[in-house]
């Protein structure tokens, strides 16, 4: 009586195997003509996603040029630097964050092994029998002349360094340790190029050193 | 207010900050000083004597520069952290403690007053910047709609 409702369950579950294929078939078949369409040929949701290369943009409306990437997002003041062979550390916009990073990064090392050198001479220099306060005081006089003094000197060499180097980049279209390298000599010999011409040589060895090193360093952390 | 993607995230910018106010210090103070061992310096002697100026002052300014700037950004990150939010508050209290650590060793009484006048003049600058932002913002537009066509008679 309530076949209608809740289905027939009793009769196809307890047939053999054969019965129960042509059992549905046929009931295919009905569902067919009733509905005017094969039901098991609808695609659902699971089939679509299950379609192979239905993730790739290229199928899609060559108008829309999203095989491209999502360029249409690099916002001009956002993207990176593209200057070949530029990929540093930290990734970096343009010259100027270069300058930032690197002219910080070394005024900071200046600032703290200069404030270091610093406190070891003043803890040697604290009078004797001298009241607390006057040894504070003593510390804190050598620590402030030693640490910005080498702060100073190595920002600006390496706020110098930093414009030649972009500079060459931006000459030359592209990065190397070449340029790392010439970058350091003109910048050590620009430090000291009112000393006379043997101080300016050494300096300029001296950074040329630095620069290189600061190459290895770079590929090695890389 | 929609986040500033021309600034990097907190702890690394404050490097940025460091370099950055060095380089204006130190390029600011090398015109500052050259112009004026130029204006100082006798007859004959007036290259000679911005040069000199140039590389005994022009790294001291750079350096005060930036030790102010990164002082200001490290304050600045510390004060988000506890804070939690970015407004024009962050900088005053910012410039508070910068003003009050750089005259540290001047007695309470000149820490006190430093770190008063610098929040003060941080103050005053995010005052104006929000000032210029409402005077330069770009008044919202209506959307113009096409006419609709006229009717013909039938």
């Amino acid at each position: 009586m309530s076949s209608w409702l809740f289905g027939s369950s009793s009769s196809s579950s307890q047939s053999s195997k054969d019965a129960t294929s042509t059992n549905n078939d046929n009931n295919n078949e009905k569902l067919k003509q009733t509905l005017g369409f094969d039901p098991s040929s609808v695609t659902d949701v699971s089939n679509i996603l299950k379609a192979p290369g239905i993730f790739d943009s290229s199928r899609l409306h060559p108008l829309a040029g999203l095989d491209k990437g999502i360029e249409y997002l690099d916002l001009e003041d956002e993207q990176l630097n593209n200057v070949e062979g530029s990929q540093g550390i930290i990734p970096s916009r343009s010259w100027s964050d270069d300058l930032c990073y690197g002219t910080g990064a070394v005024y900071l090392l200046g600032l703290g092994f200069g404030g270091l050198y610093g406190l070891q001479e003043g803890i040697n220099n604290i009078p004797k029998g001298a009241p607390p306060k006057l040894q504070l005081n003593t510390i804190l006089n050598h620590i402030t002349k030693r640490g910005p003094f080498l702060g100073n000197s190595s920002g600006v060499i390496a706020m110098t360094y930093n414009i030649i180097d972009s500079t060459l980049d931006a000459v030359r279209g592209k990065h190397d340790d070449l340029n790392s390298l010439g970058a350091g000599a003109l910048a050590g010999a620009i430090f000291r190029a009112s000393a006379g011409v043997k101080p300016m040589f050494i300096s300029s060895v001296l950074a040329t050193g630095a620069a290189g090193a600061w190459c290895g360093i770079k590929r090695y952390l890389q | 207010m929609s986040a500033d993607h021309t600034r990097d995230p907190c702890p690394i910018v404050i490097l940025n900050d460091f370099g950055g106010a060095f380089a204006m210090g130190a390029i600011g103070g090398t015109v500052w000083h050259g112009i004026k061992g130029f204006r100082n310096s006798p007859y004959g002697e007036r290259f000679v004597g911005a040069s000199a100026a140039i590389r005994t002052r022009a790294p001291v300014v750079g350096g005060n520069f930036g030790v102010w700037g990164g002082l200001f950004s490290t304050f600045d990150c510390t004060v988000k952290a506890v804070r939690k939010r970015e407004d024009a508050w962050n900088a005053v209290i910012a410039g508070f403690f910068t003003g009050g650590a750089l005259a540290i060793r001047g007695g309470w009484k000149h820490t006190r007053n430093s770190a008063i006048t610098c929040a003060c003049l941080l103050g005053v600058f995010e005052g104006v910047g929000m000032m210029m932002q409402r005077v330069f913002a770009q008044p919202a537009v209506a959307p113009v709609y096409p006419d609709e066509p006229q009717r013909l008679a039938a």
